[in-house]
């Protein structure tokens, strides 16, 4: 990839130069930047070590030429060296991304990297999230076409990035998605809206790169594997379901041992909401579902699909110290939540009303009976309930006491299987409550308070040098932000664990904000821990140092 | 070759301060909250200024910020004219979650889904929300913002009063 740099650099000139030339120059760039900066030194307390270069760096900047229905974009990436946490094989620097576009009203075409997602993501999504170090974008020709009103129809060919590479499986998909009230006259009145959609991914890739050392365990690796998928959403008024089904044929590979039976994944969401209320369960099965664009990679690269967690996607610090994460070889779970707003002038409600949300998530393993290794089938599932893997509970009030402070106070129970991030161990049961207010001072300042405490039934156990999670104990947290006029803040926060646990990581952070441009200096210490977006998660080592990040969009 | 870059780079962003605003994007692909497509040229006031605010229902920020407004919209849709289209760039994890969250809230807001985010990438929003800009009458990008902090809606709205008092 970053050979090519020269070669695409002048290509996407003389796309522009094209444009120029047929008199249709004029046309606007835009982009956006980030830089992000790291200083670590060692502390043997929180697992830090010593940064040799001092500083790390990931640097990026997207340029987009917009020209009326075309467009041309090119991202250049820096890793000077990558951050702690990121994955060493992005140390360099160079073209990630790029494409030229043209968006029509009734066809979009894309050719270069481009990002998809098929329904819900089930059998592909490609996407980036460069906190997570995560970029699967394929590289190929993308084509959506809309040839009436209400009917969707997408085709795509390509590989996928892979760090400063592309992976060795070529990825082809068609997918179709139909809106019934806008095709069908009847119905197109009709309060019950119904849009209907399937999908079709292969990915062929050669056997060349399997090295068995015992010539008889040779397998006969199917080079095309195949993923389809149906779904439907429907709306009734206040009532709508979302609902997927898809299937993956075999597909033997690092993920499951190189096993021949096949995967399947379903998502159901219910839903009921109307002003001030909304109850929402959502139901989720996966099994065997890992699908890859190159059959020897584990790890979180290459991914054509994307399997969301089904827990709820928490922000609070201590209700993320234990996230769960997708267990794409199998799980099933459910999730409820509900919202009420309880109106204001009422007794509950006071002047300015009250927010309560509760939320519930739980997910089990699939009960299987192992039958074989490599080359088999693998296993069988048995009706029922595997292993708890994750449990969770909790419910928030928010509050408006007075025209400047507003309360948010917040309690949840979780029970964490330590399975989940491969490490054995008894289930961990957690209380956590969290009191958050934030005052308006005057027009210039507001205050932001944040309390937190979670107690937990883990220890931190120093003789087992090898099995010590630093998140064990109890712990508090104290946070202070300072929002000085509309531009600055100042924050200062405190996470100690103060009993069976080890730890005391402060942080200060300053903040400034003009329109578009970000900049933010923290100096502090930063717990390991997994950082988790979408149910994907990445390590995050210990830190103790400097970190800046600057982020600016024009 | 390094040079080369950014002389391209200079050349280019020379061109684009001499050209007006960049225009809201018109053809990007978008659903509404009752799963239909629809293109981001549905996003319209009738001359009149839009805020355009991306957002994600796991943002702490991005829902303060849109909770701030709920209790000032009317006084400024009276005042202004001014609407406030929000885009969720939540993704399969918490799409389904949109609808009754917006009605769970008592949000009087358009809504729009990006769950690919062509939308945010065709806009240079970052990895980060709540990013915030602000459309003439003649569906240009007159401003935008990143992040908010308690009282930052007291900005827009000024922008906006900025906007039609020119």
């Amino acid at each position: 990839m970053k050979k090519n740099i020269s070669y695409i650099l002048i290509l996407w000139g003389l796309t522009i130069a094209t444009a120029s030339a047929q008199g249709i120059m004029g046309g606007h760039v835009t982009g956006n930047v980030q830089i992000d900066g790291q200083m670590s030194h060692a502390d043997s307390v929180i697992g830090a070590t010593d940064v040799p270069q001092r500083l790390l760096m990931n640097a990026r900047a997207d340029i987009l030429y917009t020209n009326g229905d075309f467009s041309a974009g090119l991202r250049f990436e820096a890793y000077q060296d990558p951050l702690l946490g990121f994955d060493a094989e992005y140390k360099g620097q160079g073209l990630a991304n790029y494409f030229v576009k043209y968006n029509g009203s009734k066809l979009t075409l894309t050719a270069g990297n481009f990002y998809e997602q098929f329904g819900n993501g089930l059998i592909l999504r490609t996407y980036e999230d460069r906190y997570l170090g995560l970029d699967n974008s394929l590289l190929g020709v993308n084509v959506q076409y809309r040839p009436v009103d209400g009917v969707t129809l997408k085709a795509l060919a390509g590989k996928q990035r892979y760090y400063w590479s592309y992976g060795d499986g070529l990825v082809r998909g068609v997918d179709g998605e139909v809106n019934l009230n806008s095709i069908l006259k009847p119905m197109t009145d009709s309060k019950l809206r119904v849009t209907l959609g399937a999908g079709f991914v292969s990915k062929y890739e050669e056997d060349g790169n399997l090295t068995a050392d015992d010539p008889s365990q040779l397998l006969n690796l199917p080079l095309n594997v195949g993923a389809g998928a149906v779904r439907g959403d429907i709306c009734y008024g206040h009532w709508s379901l979302n609902a997927e089904y898809a299937m993956k044929g075999q597909d033997p590979s690092a993920l499951n041992n190189y096993t021949y039976r096949t995967g399947n994944a379903a998502v159901v969401n219910l839903n009921y909401s109307q002003r001030g209320f909304s109850a929402g369960l959502q139901a989720k099965r996966v099994e065997n579902m890992g699908f890859k664009s190159m059959r020897s990679q584990t790890g979180e690269m290459l991914y054509i699909n994307y399997l969301p967690a089904i827990t709820k996607n928490h922000t609070y610090a201590f209700l993320a110290m234990y996230p769960y994460a997708t267990q794409v070889m199998g799980e099933q779970g459910l999730q409820a939540d509900v919202m009420y707003k309880i109106k204001k002038g009422t007794l509950l409600g006071g002047k300015y009303g009250t927010d309560l949300h509760f939320n519930s998530s739980v997910v089990v393993g699939l009960d299987t009976t192992v039958t074989g290794g490599k080359g088999t089938d693998g296993y069988t599932v048995n009706p029922g309930l595997g292993p708890l893997y994750y449990g969770d509970a909790s419910a928030e009030v928010a509050k408006k006491l007075s025209k400047s402070v507003k309360l948010t106070a917040t309690y949840a129970y979780q029970v964490f299987n330590p399975v989940v991030e491969n490490e054995s161990g008894d289930l961990h049961h957690n209380n956590i409550l969290i009191a958050d207010l934030s005052w308006k001072v005057n027009k210039k300042h507001s205050l932001r308070f944040e309390a937190e405490w979670l107690g937990s039934d883990s220890y931190y156990n120093k003789a087992e040098e090898e099995h010590t999670d630093r998140r064990a104990g109890d712990w508090i947290m104290g946070l202070v932000e300072w929002n000085i006029g509309r531009n600055f803040f100042v924050s200062l926060s405190d996470q100690y664990a103060y009993q069976d646990g080890i730890g005391n990581y402060y942080n200060l952070s300053v903040g400034y904000t003009q329109g578009a441009t970000r900049l933010q200096v923290g100096y502090g210490k930063q717990r390991e821990g997994m950082l988790c977006i979408g149910g994907v998660c990445r390590l995050v080592p210990a830190s103790n140092g400097l970190t800046f990040s600057l982020t600016t969009s024009f | 070759m390094k040079k080369l870059f950014f002389a391209l780079m200079g050349l280019l962003m020379a061109g684009n301060l001499m050209a007006q605003n960049a225009k809201l994007p018109d053809n990007i692909t978008l659903k509404d909250l009752e799963g239909q497509t629809v293109q981001s040229s549905v996003i319209q006031n009738n001359g009149k200024p839009i805020i355009l605010s991306f957002w994600a229902t796991w943002c702490k920020p991005c829902n303060r910020e849109l909770d701030a407004i709920r209790e000032v919209y009317d006084e400024w849709q009276e005042e202004t004219g001014v609407k406030l289209v929000a885009i969720s760039i939540d993704d399969a994890r918490s799409a389904a979650r949109v609808r009754p969250w917006v009605d769970g809230h008592d949000w009087a807001y358009e809504v729009y889904m990006d769950q690919n985010k062509d939308f945010a990438r065709a806009m240079n929003v970052g990895a980060d929300v709540p990013h915030t800009f602000i459309i003439n009458g003649e569906g240009e990008i007159v401003w935008q913002h990143k992040g908010y902090q308690d009282g930052g809606e007291e900005e827009l709205i000024e922008k906006v009063r900025e906007l039609l008092n020119k």
